[in-house]
């Protein structure tokens, strides 16, 4: 079995990387290039977190954690930390949280129709992970 | 509609000089951003029709951007000039919903946290006029608590006035086309052609030649292509017939008000017949709007305004005995989709209609209309066509002959 992780820690950024290069091909990417940063607000410690991943022509060129202000990204996700981790644990659709407006998107609302899909493929990807929240 | 970027085309229209022109303006009144949200402010804008809740975000670098519902985004991306970088969508989603992403995009893409925002307020007696709500007004308030807000619509009215040569080619070929139109439903109508036919027939004979012609849409909100018969003719002051069921039946008058659009330039041309030979007294009501329609036609010129036309107009009627069936005004304003009613500037006695003194000029365009109607005989006619105004006289933009035909 393997060993639960803290979410959002470097070592689970260590582990999401790996976990992505393994398990999405390119092709699987639909070779897209954009980047997106999830912001956290009100984690356990009251800080602000990010978590931001961006893919060049379908790979992944860049993965980061960190507490603050995150990348310039193309679209940001904003929400609280609860809800993410909700959605990481497969309790709540990312969609059902942005239609209740308990996640807030920024960026080009029809780019991130496009998508869309491909950002749950990753989410499904992150979600097999062992982590603690 | 067009996405015409060829200059020698007809249909050409030089949109980023329009946006520089709105920048200019901007910048005289010192205004950081301009939030439009009238249907008509969209269409010059961006060249496209967008039918749902739209805005127009124009800043002083860069292109405008159109935000709409986002199931529309794709076409208007499409269809405008503007790309798809800068038609935007809103939506029920958490941030995405127009009052966040409108608001967003101002603060983060235009990068401006505080200023002023140029918006469009007022009234109209038009329905898809589109200026800012309360709700909206005050929810962008709150979302953009470091900006002060002024009403700027009159910067598109001021530009907008005097039509381009691609605008105007627009309304000719629109005009073409609504003759078209026309012809078809002569061609129904004679040799008994109109027994049998209901009101709602006619219109969609109408629909389908124009549409043949390249017609995108009979626009009309007053009920696309306004077709009326019999005692519907004579409707007191009656500017809104939406085709009926009620069949066409013979000694009836007919009123074929026939609506195209091409290119977001709008034709309408009002025909009307007699079903049957005219009695005497039927004639004489038919002369006399023929009468003051060839009046009012020959006295729009430069130098002209909406009451000296008027105040000729009745002089004439009342010489000719037959004032109490004249609605007394003689036109209303015309401009790309959504610019409609009124005409010229909010300056008037009345806000937000027409002035009754504003004085046309060269290159205007509006809709020449004379509204006779009797109802206790059941009888009326309309007339209407797009007129360019022009130095020493206008331009009827609608070719089919101006007459009421008895159908035998």
């Amino acid at each position: 079995m393997e060993e639960s992780i803290t979410y959002l820690s470097y070592e689970w950024r260590d582990a999401a990387e790996k976990k992505l290069r393994e398990e999405l091909t390119p092709e699987q990417m639909k070779f897209i290039s954009t980047s997106m940063s999830s912001i956290y607000k009100n984690c356990a410690d009251g800080k602000e977190r990010y978590l931001y991943i961006k893919c060049e022509e379908g790979d992944l060129s860049e993965i980061s954690v960190g507490e603050g202000e995150s990348p310039q990204a193309e679209f940001k996700i904003i929400g609280n930390y609860d809800t993410f981790a909700l959605i990481t644990q497969a309790k709540l659709s990312s969609q059902k949280a942005l239609m209740t407006g308990k996640l807030k998107l920024k960026g080009n609302m029809v780019k991130a129709l496009k998508l869309a899909s491909i950002a749950d493929r990753l989410n499904r990807v992150l979600a097999k992970i062992p982590a603690k929240y | 509609m067009s996405n015409i970027v060829n200059v020698s085309d007809p249909f050409y229209i030089d949109f980023p000089k329009r946006v520089s022109q709105i920048k200019e303006a901007m910048a005289r009144q010192n205004i950081d951003v301009y939030l439009g949200s009238r249907l008509r402010t969209i269409s010059w804008v961006s060249d496209t029709f967008c039918p749902w809740r739209s805005f127009i975000i124009i800043g002083h670098e860069g292109l405008p951007t159109v935000f709409t519902f986002v199931i529309d985004v794709a076409r208007i991306a499409d269809e405008s000039w503007l790309g798809e970088d800068n038609v935007m969508g809103y939506a029920p989603m958490g941030g995405m919903e127009q009052i966040s992403a409108i608001s967003d995009y101002i603060k983060d893409q235009l990068n401006l946290k505080k200023g002023l925002i140029g918006i469009e307020s007022g009234m109209s007696n038009y329905l898809p006029e589109g200026f800012l709500t309360q709700y909206e007004y005050e929810q962008f308030r709150e979302a953009l608590p470091d900006f002060e807000f002024v009403n700027s619509y009159d910067i598109i009215d001021r530009l907008s006035l005097i039509k381009d040569q691609g605008t105007i080619n627009r309304f000719k070929e629109a005009s073409r086309i609504v003759d078209i139109g026309h012809k078809a439903v002569y061609e129904s109508i004679i040799n008994s052609g109109y027994k049998d036919k209901t009101e709602t027939e006619i219109a969609g004979i109408a629909t389908y030649a124009m549409r043949k012609a390249g017609s995108e849409w009979e626009w009309s909100f007053t009920g696309g292509n306004e077709i009326a018969s019999g005692y519907r003719t004579g409707l007191a002051g009656c500017a809104c017939t939406p085709a009926s069921r009620r069949k066409l039946q013979q000694g009836e008058p007919l009123m074929a008000d026939l609506h195209a659009m091409f290119k977001l330039g709008l034709g309408d041309h009002s025909h009307n017949y007699f079903l049957g030979k005219a009695t005497k007294r039927q004639r004489w009501h038919a002369d006399n709007f023929l009468n003051i329609v060839k009046l009012s036609l020959k006295t729009y010129q430069t130098g002209s305004s909406p009451s000296i036309i008027a105040e000729e107009m009745m002089r004439f009627a009342e010489q000719e005995g037959f004032t109490e069936y004249l609605v007394p005004g003689f036109e209303h304003g015309i401009g790309m989709m959504g610019d409609e009613w009124r005409i010229g500037l909010n300056q008037g006695a009345i806000p937000y209609w027409t002035d009754p003194d504003h004085i046309y000029q060269e290159g205007e365009l509006l809709i020449c209309a004379v509204q006779y109607a009797c109802p206790d005989e059941k009888i009326g006619f309309r007339y209407e066509n797009p007129i360019l105004i022009g130095k020493d006289g206008c331009e009827p933009l609608s070719k089919f002959p101006l007459k009421v035909e008895e159908i035998e």
